[in-house]
C-alpha cells in the first residue's frame, strides 16, 4: 500500500504532464473555437498540478490565478462572441496553413536539437539550478516559495522584471491604438 | 498551536485527507440548506410577512390537525416558524427528481460539465481553509491507520493559502460563462457575459482589499495570517482591517453574484440569466456553487477580519487573549462569525435593490480599485512604522 501510494506520488507529474499534452491536442484539432479554450483551461489546470507535484506551490497557484482564472476568460470572452463560420468563409484559415507548417517544422527542430543535446550530448560541468545559494538565503524553497520567489524578483532580477511590466505596458497601449484606429 | 510535527505514513496521510475532507463536505451541506431556509424566513421577516410556515395544508394530517389547534387559539401558529423547515427537504427532493432537460441545440458535452465546474471550483476552496489553527482532537489508539493522530481544524496548512482559495475560486467563472454559452439561447449569453465581466472586474478589488492584509501581516499561510492579524496589529492598523473588510465584503457579493450584484441572473432583464435552459439537479449545482461561494465569502472574511477563531473582531483580540475561555481559538466563534455574515448577505437581498449595469462596473471600477490602491499603501505604510510586526 505504501509503495503504491508512493509510486503513485512520484509519477503524478507524468499523468499530469500527458494531460496537459491532451489538453494542448484538444486545443488545436477541436473544430469548434470554445472547445479550443475549454482545451487550453484544461491544459493550463493540468500545468499547474504538475508545478505542485513539484511543491513549487506559489507557482502553482500564480498560474491558476493569471492564466486559468484572467487569460483563458478573456479568450473565453473573445471567442465565444466571434462568429467562427464567417472566418471559414473568408478562407483566413486555409492561408495560414504553409506558414503554420514552416513554423511548426521550425520549432521541432529546435526542440529536438535542444532534446539531443540534453540527453546524447556532454553534460553540462555546473547543475542548472533555479535557486542559487544566494537567491533564497535564510529561506526554506520548499515550505516559503512565494518568499523565494520574491526574493527573486524583488531583490536579484528587479530590472529584468520592471522591464517586462513595462513590455506589458506597452501591449496594452498597443492594443488600446489598434481598438481607436478600426472605430474610424 | 505549536506543537511538535507529527511525521505521517503517506497512507495515513491520505486517509486523514479523506476523512477531513468528508467532514468539511458534510459542514457544506448542511449549512447551505440551512442558509436557503434562513434566506426564506429572513427576507419573510424584512417584507413583513412569516416566509415559509408549513408544507401541508393546515387541515389534513398531522401538520395540519397541530395548526388547526394554534389557528383556533387565534394565533398563528407559533409551531409554524420551524415548521417550514421541512421544506428544505421538499427543495432538494425537488432539484433530485425533476427531469434533466438538454435544450436540442446546445452544445452537449458542455453544456454537461459546466454546472459541475462551478460547483467543483466552489467546493475545492474549502481545502485551504482552516477552522481552527492545530489539532481538534486526536485519534484514540484503537482507530485502525490514523489512531495516535490529531485531527487538524484545516484539511491543508499550505503556505500560499490565500492565494489557492483566490486562485480556485477564480475557476468557478467558468461553469457560469461556458454553461451560458453552452445553453445556444441569448438571454444565457448575456447573463454568462455579464457575469464573466463582473466576476473578472470585482475581482480585482476583492484581492486588493486581501492584499492590505497581507502586506500588515508578510504572510500568505491562512492560519499564520488569522493569528497576526488577530493578535499582533497596532492599534493604527484596525481602521484599515475595518475599511477593507467592508470593501473585501461588498466584492463578495459581486463575486457571488448577490443581491445588489446579481445583474447576471437579473430576473426582470433576463428571464433567468446563465441558468435559464438549466433544469433539475443541473440548475441545483448552480445554486449550490451559488451559496457554497457564498460561505466561502463568509469563511474569508471571518477569517481575516473578523479574527477568525479568535473572538474578537479587527484584530482587537490581544486585548483578550489572556481572557480564561473567551481568550482561546475556537473553532465555534468561527462558524458563529460566518453565520451571523451569511445573515448579512440574506438582510442585504432584502434591504437594497439591483443596480444598473453600467453602475456595477462604475462601483468596481471607478470607485473601488482606487480606493483600495490607497488602502494597500495605507497598510504598507503601517508595516513601515510598526517594525514590532512579524516577519515571515
Amino acid at each position: 500500500m505504501e509503495n503504491l501510494l508512493a509510486f503513485i506520488g512520484r509519477n503524478m507529474f507524468l499523468v499530469f504532464g500527458l494531460m496537459a499534452v491532451g489538453g494542448a491536442v484538444a486545443l488545436v484539432f477541436s473544430k469548434n473555437a470554445v472547445h479550443s479554450v475549454v482545451g487550453f483551461l484544461f491544459s493550463m489546470l493540468s500545468v499547474a498540478a504538475c508545478y505542485l507535484c513539484m511543491s513549487a506551490e506559489f507557482l502553482a497557484v500564480a498560474q491558476l490565478l493569471v492564466y486559468a482564472g484572467g487569460i483563458v476568460v478573456l479568450f473565453l470572452f473573445v471567442v465565444m462572441l466571434v462568429e467562427m463560420t464567417k472566418f471559414k468563409e473568408k478562407g483566413l484559415f486555409q492561408v495560414q496553413t504553409p506558414y503554420a507548417v514552416a513554423a511548426v517544422i521550425l520549432g521541432a527542430v529546435a526542440f529536438i536539437g535542444v532534446f539531443w543535446s540534453t540527453w546524447f550530448g556532454p553534460s553540462a560541468a555546473v547543475p542548472l539550478t533555479l535557486s542559487s545559494p544566494e537567491l533564497a538565503e535564510g529561506l526554506n524553497v520548499a515550505s516559503q516559495n512565494a518568499e523565494a520567489v520574491s526574493r527573486g524578483l524583488f531583490a536579484g532580477y528587479l530590472l529584468p522584471f520592471e522591464i517586462l511590466s513595462v513590455i506589458l505596458l506597452v501591449a496594452l497601449v498597443g492594443a488600446v491604438t489598434l481598438a481607436k484606429k478600426e472605430r474610424n | 498551536m505549536n506543537a511538535a510535527p507529527v511525521t505521517m505514513t503517506l497512507l495515513q496521510t491520505c486517509v486523514m485527507a479523506v476523512l477531513q475532507a468528508i467532514c468539511v463536505v458534510l459542514f457544506v451541506f448542511i449549512i447551505v440548506p440551512l442558509t436557503i431556509y434562513a434566506e426564506r424566513k429572513v427576507l419573510g421577516f424584512a417584507q413583513d410577512r412569516l416566509g415559509a410556515t408549513r408544507i401541508a395544508g393546515h387541515r389534513v394530517g398531522l401538520t395540519g390537525w397541530l395548526n388547526r389547534g394554534m389557528w383556533r387559539m387565534g394565533k398563528v401558529p407559533f409551531l409554524s416558524y420551524w415548521r417550514g423547515l421541512p421544506m428544505l427537504v421538499g427543495d432538494i427532493a425537488k432539484l433530485f427528481l425533476k427531469e434533466d432537460i438538454v435544450p436540442t441545440k446546445a452544445d452537449r458535452a458542455i453544456f454537461l460539465v459546466a454546472p459541475a465546474l462551478s460547483l467543483i471550483a466552489s467546493v475545492v476552496v474549502f481545502a485551504a481553509v482552516s477552522f481552527y489553527p492545530g489539532a481538534l482532537f486526536t485519534f484514540p489508539k484503537i482507530v485502525p491507520i490514523i489512531g495516535g493522530l490529531p485531527f487538524n481544524g484545516c484539511i491543508t496548512d499550505m503556505n500560499v493559502g490565500l492565494l489557492f482559495i483566490l486562485g480556485i475560486a477564480s475557476v468557478g467563472v467558468y461553469g457560469i460563462v461556458l454553461g451560458a454559452w453552452a445553453s445556444n439561447s441569448k438571454y444565457p449569453l448575456l447573463g454568462g457575459l455579464r457575469s464573466g465581466a463582473q466576476i473578472v472586474s470585482y475581482e480585482v478589488p476583492l484581492t486588493l482589499s486581501l492584499l492590505a492584509p497581507v502586506v500588515l501581516t508578510g504572510t500568505l499561510n491562512f492560519n499564520k495570517m488569522t493569528l497576526a492579524l488577530a493578535t499582533e496589529m497596532p492599534l493604527y492598523a484596525v481602521p484599515i482591517l475595518f475599511v477593507s473588510f467592508f470593501v473585501y465584503f461588498t466584492c463578495g457579493f459581486a463575486e457571488t453574484n448577490r443581491m445588489p450584484f446579481d445583474m447576471p441572473e437579473a430576473e426582470n432583464e433576463l428571464v433567468a440569466g446563465f441558468h435559464t435552459e438549466y433544469s433539475g439537479m443541473r440548475f441545483g449545482f448552480f445554486y449550490l456553487a451559488e451559496y457554497i461561494n457564498m460561505v466561502v465569502v463568509t469563511a474569508i472574511a471571518s477569517a481575516f477580519f473578523l479574527g477568525g477563531p479568535y473572538l474578537a473582531p479587527f484584530g482587537l483580540h490581544r486585548y483578550i487573549m489572556h481572557v480564561p475561555f473567551l481568550g482561546a481559538p475556537n473553532g465555534l466563534w468561527f462558524v458563529a462569525k460566518m453565520i451571523l455574515l451569511l445573515f448579512t448577505f440574506i438582510w442585504v437581498r432584502g434591504t437594497i435593490p439591483r443596480y444598473r449595469y453600467d453602475q456595477v462596473m462604475a462601483v468596481a471600477w471607478k470607485y473601488l480599485i482606487p480606493f483600495t490602491l490607497i488602502l494597500v499603501l495605507l497598510a504598507a505604510m503601517v508595516r513601515y512604522a510598526a517594525p514590532a510586526l512579524p516577519v515571515a
